[in-house]
């Protein structure tokens, strides 16, 4: 912000001036220096944040409350409202002690009365909260032992739970607020802050619990708002009208590092772009020409075109920050003349025509896809179609597929740092062909389906990850998908501000930041 | 005339029910499912289907209409999906922040387009009127969008004279207000010309000149009395144009309004916030025009409505 002086007016006309202005505007306060501002890209769909899915909402929320345990600057669990935990040797129950002298915002004292309570809230069907699933998918009961110590049962292994327990659902939040039904838009949980104001139009508003039990890292204030117009972003915090934006949309990331008042925080994200193809029709049955099409894919172009460089070349069905994760595959290396090759081997020596569905947004990634395969004589068709009418598209059976001659689907996936299974049993189990997971192209591969099985339930992770090291080559070598590239989660701050990190999947953490 | 005024208020009910019936409609015809949106796209279908029978939207649409409109003619419009809040509460909290942008902009609009389209006529094909015409095509081709995101970069971005969007002070009503003025302004100064000119050329201004009446006097007192009546019609009418200016420049500006609220709530299909935000601006742009044939009749006389 640019210091200016006060204009050189009569008093008179400054008072005038002063009244006009204290008129239309009912309170003229500058906002306090102690207050973080944070704009993001969407607003907050809920204050209960076991109500929501969205990582945007989840970010306005962590300040306000916590879970059992918690991910440090790190990405480290450590304890929050549980001070220790352990399981069993086949890791189906769980036992936490509890942090004593805990209370919520609004008086309720925090034990395991109230544990039970939050869970039990999600797996009661009635309620039909928004973010309910997985707790119901894993938890099969949950009791408390004494006043300060809980038990968890689980229906299956399930090595994420930890990773579970910082999720939106499992935040505990006042069962007091929760039986008013004020949740929604009164937050009343644990957290450092609390919630002073939510006007849904406008911003939300925290300030620092004086209750809290642990330190207190951040600034006095954060106040929340929120625009869905991508330049904004980028104004606001080039204007010094905010201290962070979230997420910076990339055509802006080379304007932010440009300029030596701002930052630009780029990290590997949780999200994997992909070409299903469908194997149910000719040729994409035949692995050497869906072998062909991932050779003749150059994915550094790819990022650099429609990332604008903020993005890393896919080599695995994976993400990079997702456990297992091996980073040292490379089966594809852009090589059009082996591609070439492949098809003539396949056959086909003059290529072959395939139309891919794709969302408006996403389209000019199947655009510089189509100039790149029509180098080896794929005529690729671009099917842009309306978010509705592609999810229509995209979960079809066969018969329908083969109806409409949808021979491939251009979209993402992300299962953030809450583990492979949750990346790979969706979309290429044989359990998970469409309508029922996101198997969209009809993959199977009974060797894969064991692998993923059997990694699911072993609790060691050094044997599971090496399980996933197969399952992803495993994928690699059948190719079911064109894998395109991996998007950076990119947020931009005011250089001053201190101590902020990115939750994978594009969350910030901002419950500590510091502004000078 | 009471037997009009009855006459348009039997009118405005049905007017409404037309318009909630059509919006309901055209909302539930759109592709994407306020159930899976709320639900998140990776929530399995159990959950999408708990959530959808928590939000009533498991009933047969005709029922889901008439309990709507039912519980509309109580004036309740039901309960957003989004928020979870009254509708009436979500709309009462964003009126006032509209009203008041819509009020100054129209302000402006009205000031600017009358004086700028006087002196255009006034100064027929000397550089006034060239002026005020290039003012009025371009004002009223611009996208106000793009006009915002300029005005935007400019003053905010490059000199940091305005702030750049929220509300709060009089600094942030300087740039909606003015976005939001340009287009009923260029209208305004049009029909404000095109009718000056008409009206200086009858015998009655003649005769005024004739008796010495000073140019002023003319021009304010007989001319633009007469030439007022389509004027005022076009006021009228651009309400409501200028409310659909709204919705993109209160989304441009974060400006806390109905426009805003509209924008997000179709985002998330929040089917009961966008039928409430839809029959309020119906009825304002009905009253409005309403307003502007009252009017008309108080300037003109001559004009009978029954």
């Amino acid at each position: 912000m640019k210091a200016r002086g006060l204009p050189n007016v009569r008093k008179g006309r400054f008072v005038a001036a002063t009244l006009f202005a204290g008129l239309l505007a009912g309170l003229p306060l500058a906002a306090p220096a102690a207050t973080l501002n944070v704009l993001q890209s969407e607003a907050p769909r809920s204050m209960d944040p076991g109500d929501q899915t969205a990582t945007f909402t989840y970010t306005v929320l962590e300040p306000l409350y916590e879970g059992l345990v918690r991910r440090n600057k790190q990405l480290q669990l450590e304890p929050a409202l549980a001070t220790e935990w352990s399981s069993d040797a086949a890791g189906l129950v769980w036992t936490f002690k509890l942090r004593p002298g805990v209370s919520f915002h609004d008086g309720t004292p925090f034990n395991a009365d109230v544990v039970v309570k939050n869970f039990q809230r999600h797996l009661d069907t009635k309620r039909g909260l928004a973010a309910s699933g997985r707790i119901r998918q894993v938890l099969a009961s949950v009791v408390a032992l004494d006043d300060m110590t809980v038990q968890f049962t689980l229906k299956g292994p399930y090595p994420a739970f930890l990773s579970l327990l910082t999720t939106g659902p499992a935040l505990m939040v006042s069962p007091k607020a929760d039986a008013a039904g004020t949740l929604s838009r009164l937050a009343v949980g644990t957290g450092p802050y609390r919630l002073v104001e939510y006007r849904s139009g406008e911003y939300v508003l925290e300030e620092r619990f004086s209750g809290y039990w642990g330190k207190q890292g951040g600034t006095e204030r954060i106040k929340w708002t929120w625009t869905a117009e991508q330049s904004v972003l980028n104004m606001a915090i080039q204007a010094g009208e905010v201290d962070i934006v979230n997420p910076l949309p990339p055509v802006f990331a080379r304007m932010v590092k440009a300029n030596t008042a701002l930052t630009l925080h780029e990290s590997d994200g949780a999200v994997v772009f992909f070409v299903a193809l469908n194997l149910k029709q000719k040729p994409l049955d035949d692995v050497r020409v869906r072998q062909a099409l991932n050779l003749a894919t150059d994915r550094a172009a790819l990022v650099k075109a429609i990332m604008f460089g903020f993005g890393r070349p896919a080599n695995s069905p994976l993400s990079p920050v997702t456990p297992g994760y091996d980073a040292s595959l490379n089966p594809y290396p852009f090589d059009p003349a082996k591609a070439k090759e492949l098809l003539v081997r396949a056959g086909l020596p003059d290529g072959f025509s395939l139309s891919v569905a794709v969302q408006e947004p996403e389209a000019r990634i199947a655009e510089v896809l189509q100039g790149m395969w029509a180098k080896i004589g794929v005529k690729l068709e671009v099917r842009k179609m309306e978010s509705g009418v592609w999810s229509n598209a995209a979960f079809a059976n066969p018969d329908q597929k083969a109806k409409e001659g949808t021979g491939a689907i251009l979209t993402s996936w992300s299962s953030g740092v809450n583990g492979a299974d949750m990346q790979l049993r969706p979309l290429y189990h044989t359990a998970s062909f469409v309508p029922t997971g996101a198997n969209l192209g009809f993959y199977s591969s009974p060797a894969l389906d064991g692998l993923l099985d059997k990694a699911a339930a072993t609790a060691d992770e050094a044997a599971r990850n090496a399980m996933y090291g197969q399952a992803q080559r495993l994928i690699n070598e059948d190719a079911p998908h064109v894998l395109l590239y991996y998007k950076k989660d990119l947020f931009a701050a005011q250089a001053n501000i201190q101590n902020l990190w990115t939750e994978p999947g594009g969350g910030i953490a901002v419950r500590d930041a510091v502004k000078p | 005339m009471p037997i009009y005024l009855l006459k348009k208020l039997v009118t405005l009910p049905l007017i409404l029910l037309g318009v909630s019936l059509l919006v309901f409609v055209a909302l539930r015809a759109l592709p994407g499912d306020p159930a899976r949106l709320m639900a998140g796209p990776e929530a399995p279908q159990e959950a999408v289907d708990a959530m959808r029978v928590r939000l009533g939207l498991d009933d047969p649409l005709p029922l889901q209409y008439l309990r709507f409109a039912g519980a509309a003619l109580g004036g309740d419009l039901g309960t957003s999906i989004r928020s979870g809040r009254p509708v009436t509460v979500e709309i009462a909290e964003r009126l006032p922040k509209t009203i008041s942008l819509a009020l100054v902009a129209y302000g402006i609009a009205i000031s600017v387009g009358l004086s700028a389209g006087m002196a255009a006529a006034v100064n027929r094909n000397r550089w006034p009127d060239q002026a005020t015409m290039l003012f009025a095509i371009a004002g009223a081709s611009i996208a106000n969008f793009w006009l915002a995101l300029l005005a935007m970069n400019y003053f905010a971005v490059e000199l940091g004279w305005l702030p750049l969007m929220g509300s709060g002070t009089w600094k942030h009503y300087i740039m909606p207000a003015i976005t939001l003025a340009v287009m009923p302004t260029a209208v305004i100064a049009r029909m404000t010309r095109a009718s000056m000119i008409e009206v200086v050329g009858q015998d009655y201004i003649r005769t005024a000149r004739a008796k010495g009446l000073p140019e002023r006097v003319v021009m304010r007192k007989h001319a633009l009395r007469n030439a007022l009546v389509p004027i005022v019609t076009i006021i009228g009418l651009n309400f409501g144009s200028m409310l659909g200016g709204a919705v993109v420049t209160e989304s441009v500006f974060n400006w806390p309004g109905l426009g805003r609220l509209l924008v997000d709530s179709v985002r998330f299909r929040d089917y009961p916030t966008v039928q409430g935000v839809t029959l309020v601006a119906v009825t304002a742009v009905v009253m409005m025009n309403f307003l502007a044939e009252m009017l008309i009749a108080a300037i003109n006389p001559r004009i009978r409505f029954d």
